[in-house]
């Protein structure tokens, strides 16, 4: 510790998280103009390139006053639009931190594993370069503090991952309503999800003028929460505006009923492509609710929250039935992530610091569990080239290492206590049982009963999923191939996530010594509670 | 009035290395055997590029707007960054044709020396401030597109668009001219300035006769625009001519049209900005509806890239319409203006992808084009930097172009501005599904069957110079916006001047 604060001082004005954000983006390029016949030293600039972005943040994370922690520190304002007073902004609290650390972690880890198990067509370098893209837009909305450049951010993360699923996607028929001939899931899974989150962010961009125009002409969060907060934003104007701001974040939640692109590009996805997506994209929507709207519309807010608890209960449940629906795997834990999402806005929308505090530490369990729940499925349907549960089944006898993974962190998906999972869960619902003081106490408790009948439900599909594809015999299709259970790049992708379910499960307080003084002071200004 | 006009020369220097790069072209292609024709070209590229250089002089030391002619013809910053524009596009435009006007053994001269005519017409236009400067200027712009439009004589498509186009543009020219005369009956004057002071004191600005005249000029400006409902004409026309040339009509053309409407709009109709702006928030919102909508249904590169850029003209006009309703002309210019410069530039490179494309694949059907990238990587990654731009995606320089777009059209806080702004978000939306098709296309289809990929894999270097400055352009625009502060500055000295 002493020895990074003594040394790396030079970061901490902003270049730190300039880094962490742009080097990626600088690696990909060299990525992108390294001949493509040289494969191994691409994919080791594309591994150590993400070791260093995580060690920065790791430095970052450090240098980090967590006494401090509802204050943006370690950034920079630099002038970026003059035109339209918008800055380059940037800044870490302890909401983001946590987030910012969980992306570059999980983005050394998608590549490690990218390094065997890449689908058709190959092409690491295309992958491995459009990985780094990914992760300039993921840092950078994490620690991004000003409107457009949060925009600009969170939009860049489209264009690669459009390319993943359409380029490394399934490539089986799938009959679309409305077109006569079938068509690749890939294919429609990508536009699919593109044009929804352009919906939603397209709104979402007007939603930001409104608040640059009826604010002080300013488009920096922190200038505008402080606005917010006094209660600059009132009326429909401020209803219109908390209106296009949900669009934008719920659909990249998702939350239901605008949730329907995710299990089409989540299961369509390469298995890379599912875990970067499941692990931090869907977070960048709840955190946007988190560091945007709630403290900058503070009265719509709680206008709403009664309404986004309704519609979070509801994608609880339907996540979990709709689960229990499922015959295809990869799917199954695609809608799982409905249900999951559920949970983190339910916490959100009881606007108390213990259902935010759920949401933060929710979004990371998360992130971890269902990561390593697509890593598993998809090195699955690798190995099976199926995803087919009525076909799987022995999964313990067939691939002992894979299968015993598979049932730890399906079991951490549940809400095991002591694991990762059960915070978030436990947490949301409590902070449901006692919201906001004022806020319509019937729905809410009637959201957690929901809430906690889905918790039953999750632990129901969960276990028959493990029932299905993990005990039983072998099925006869197996018997004499050669099935090959997880190699070293695997294991080395998956293990440092069970550590961390278990470190997150057992010690919450990495996740909530960061998050709690930053929520605390959140709700205090934002909602006086 | 007094005989002894001095003329500015400095003032006119591009227009005037313009004309000499003209006659020089002529007489070039008359004087050189056939072999070396390839000479004209490089006579037009060096003019074009020469011409660029007064602006420059004229920028740095720019202390106040030069007037000319008793009023009718003004150098101020405005018209010198839209000088610029034109020049650029024109030289690109030779870039992308020296290729292409060869490999189809036609004479060279003409080509050059009527694009140049066409230079010369913007050029006039950016700086015109009466009615008859202006419709020479309009009409130098357009006359050389109707014969170049028509290049390929030997196609009937060629042949059908051609006389569209110029049937239409005729139609167009009387049209902005019975305005003008409408103008003149009214005021007796011909240059903006005095016939806008004449409207206010008599009173007149609203009058229908002021109002008729504004709308018949409108009528007549879009055609030149092609804006929804003078559009039909632009999806035949692109699809005849040679791709340079339509990538020219789109671009440099379509812009010229927009200069035109701005200079008469603002100047001689500012008062009764209520009236013209509900015509023209009405035609904006059409226009980004039908053309999207339209593109949306092409297989035909070209013919979508003309809906396209019906569509784009959509979201020119849209702050325009507000500006005019809002009376905040400054706003309103300065994000018609940077989006028309973003504009120009990825448009120019989408022709180019579309014409590499095309001569790769020898197919004009999109669908046909699978799997291309793989034998152009460059240009599928120029496609994917250029038709990800016209969506307006960060960090691609259409996004600002967008978004100084949505910032004028909620400036105001009317409800016409807050229904354009959501048309604009739906129509971003229906825009990205075509436009991201292509890449779709060339990224992720399988091969064709029908395709026997002809060409070698290279790009041919002054194609690849295109490429380059509109992709560096393209980012620049989308990633330090800033570089377009000094469009407010322009808009509000083009004002106040």
């Amino acid at each position: 510790m002493e020895i990074v604060t003594n040394n790396f001082e030079f970061l901490e004005n902003g270049l730190g998280l300039s880094l962490v954000v742009f080097f990626p983006l600088v690696s990909a390029f060299i990525v992108a103009i390294l001949p493509k016949k040289q494969e191994l030293l691409i994919k080791l600039t594309a591994l150590g390139s993400s070791l260093i972005t995580f060690i920065l943040s790791v430095i970052v994370a450090i240098q980090f006053d967590y006494s401090k922690a509802e204050q943006f520190q370690l950034g920079s304002k630099l002038s970026w639009i003059e035109a339209i007073n918008s800055n380059y902004e940037i800044g870490i609290d302890g909401i983001s931190l946590p987030l910012l650390l969980l992306s570059t972690f999980i983005t050394v880890l998608a590549i490690i594993y990218s390094f065997e198990h890449l689908p058709e067509p190959k092409s690491p370098k295309g992958m491995m370069a459009l990985i780094l893209i990914l992760e300039t837009g993921m840092n950078g909305t994490f620690v991004a503090l000003d409107l457009i450049l949060f925009f600009v951010f969170f939009e860049l993360v489209l264009l690669p991952m459009y390319f993943m699923i359409g380029i490394w996607g399934d490539k089986t028929m799938r009959s679309v309503a409305g077109l006569k001939n079938e068509v690749e899931t890939r294919l429609y899974a990508s536009i699919k999800f593109f044009v929804f989150t352009l919906f939603g962010s397209a709104f979402m961009l007007l939603g930001f003028l409104g608040l640059y125009f009826r604010g002080a002409k300013t488009f920096s969060i922190p200038e505008l929460i402080e606005l917010g907060t006094s209660g600059a934003f009132t009326g429909t104007f401020a209803t219109l505006v908390f209106a296009v701001l949900f669009l934008g974040f719920a659909v990249k939640v998702p939350m239901w009923p605008l949730h329907t692109w995710l299990p089409d590009a989540h299961t369509a996805a390469p298995t890379v492509g599912s875990v970067l997506l499941a692990a931090i994209l869907l977070k960048l929507g709840s955190y946007g609710f988190v560091r945007i709207a709630l403290p900058i519309l503070p009265e719509q807010a709680k206008a709403w929250a009664p309404a986004i608890a309704i519609l979070s209960a509801i994608g609880i449940i339907y996540g979990s039935l709709a689960c229990l629906a499922q015959t295809d795997l990869k799917r199954l834990i695609a809608f799982s992530s409905v249900g999951h999402m559920g949970f983190v806005m339910l916490g959100i929308s009881s606007l108390t610091s213990i259902g935010i505090n759920a949401a933060m530490i929710g979004m990371v369990a998360h992130g971890v569990i269902t990561g390593l729940l697509f890593f598993l499925s998809g090195s699955m349907a690798h190995t099976y080239h199926t995803r087919d549960m009525g076909r799987l089944g022995g999964n313990m006898k067939l691939l002992p290492k894979t299968g015993a993974l598979l049932g730890f962190t399906a079991m951490a998906s549940l809400g095991l206590p002591g694991l990762a999972g059960f915070w978030g869960e436990f947490m949301a619902l409590l902070g449901a049982y006692n919201p906001l003081p004022g806020l319509n106490i019937a729905i809410f408790r009637t959201s957690m009963v929901a809430g906690a009948i889905g918790t039953v439900l999750t632990a129901g599909y969960l276990l028959w999923m493990l029932q299905r594809v993990n005990l039983g015999e072998p099925n006869e299709e197996w018997k004499d191939k050669e099935l090959h259970d997880a190699d070293a790049y695997e294991l080395a992708a998956w293990i440092p996530l069970v550590i961390l379910t278990i470190l997150i499960g057992v010690f919450p307080k990495l996740i909530f010594g960061s998050t709690n003084d930053a929520v605390i002071s959140l709700v205090t200004k934002a909602f006086g509670g | 009035m007094e005989a002894n006009i001095s003329i500015n020369y400095f003032a006119i220097s591009s227009e005037l290395i313009v004309v000499f790069t003209i006659i020089a072209t002529i007489f070039f292609d008359l004087l050189l055997p056939r072999k070396s024709k390839f000479y004209v070209a490089l006579v037009a590229l060096l003019g074009s590029l020469v011409s660029f250089i007064p602006l420059i002089f004229q920028w740095v030391n720019y202390e106040n707007a030069l007037v000319l002619f008793e009023g009718s013809y003004i150098v101020d910053k405005f018209s010198l960054i839209l000088k610029g524009l034109f020049i650029l596009v024109t030289y690109l435009t030779f870039l992308l044709s020296i290729n292409f006007i060869e490999s189809d053994r036609y004479y060279q001269g003409e080509y050059y020396y009527l694009l140049l005519s066409s230079l010369l017409g913007a050029l006039v236009v950016a700086s015109s401030r009466d009615m008859l400067t202006l419709f020479i200027g309009i009409e130098l712009a357009s006359a050389p597109m109707f014969l170049l439009s028509g290049w390929k004589k030997g196609d009937q498509k060629s042949n059908e668009g051609a006389i569209k186009f110029f049937l239409l543009g005729v139609l167009s020219a009387s049209l902005i001219l019975y305005g003008f005369s409408l103008l003149y009956g009214l005021t007796g004057e011909l240059i903006f300035s005095e016939i806008s002071k004449i409207l206010l004191v008599k009173n007149l600005s609203t009058s229908p006769a002021a109002l008729l005249s504004a709308m018949l000029i409108l009528a007549g400006i879009g055609f030149k625009i092609s804006v929804v409902p003078f559009h039909s004409w632009a999806p035949d026309t692109y699809e005849g001519s040679p791709l340079p040339v339509t990538a020219y009509l789109s671009v440099s053309s379509k812009a010229t049209g927009f200069v035109a409407l701005m200079i008469i709009l603002t100047k001689i109709y500012p008062e009764s900005g209520s009236s013209w702006g509900i015509v023209l928030v009405i035609i904006s919102g059409l226009t980004m509806f039908i053309g999207n909508l339209s593109a949306l249904q092409q297989s035909n590169p070209v013919r979508l890239l003309a809906y396209s850029s019906i569509a784009q003209a959509g979201f020119i006009l849209a702050p325009l319409a507000i500006s005019g309703i809002s009376g905040d002309y400054e706003d309103g210019i300065y994000a018609s203006v940077t989006y028309l410069i973003i504009y120009a530039f990825m448009n120019l490179g989408a022709f180019l992808v579309v014409n590499v494309l095309i001569n790769t694949s020898g197919s004009n059907d999109i669908y046909e084009w699978g799997g291309l990238s793989k034998h152009q990587p460059l240009t599928a990654i120029f496609a994917t930097v250029f038709f990800f731009s016209l969506a307006g995606i960060p960090p691609l320089g259409g996004w600002f172009a967008k978004f100084v777009v949505f910032r004028s059209l909620l400036s105001s806080g009317e409800i016409f501005g807050i229904t354009l702004a959501v048309i604009g978000a739906i129509n971003a939306v229906i825009g990205l599904v075509f436009y991201a098709r292509i890449s779709k296309i060339i990224w992720m289809d399988a091969p064709s069957e029908n395709i026997t990929v002809t060409t070698k894999n290279t790009l041919l270097s002054p194609l690849k110079v295109v490429g380059f400055i509109s992709l560096a352009i393209t980012f620049m625009a989308g990633i330090f916006p800033n570089l377009f502060s000094y469009l407010g500055n322009a808009a509000s000295l083009f004002l106040n001047s």
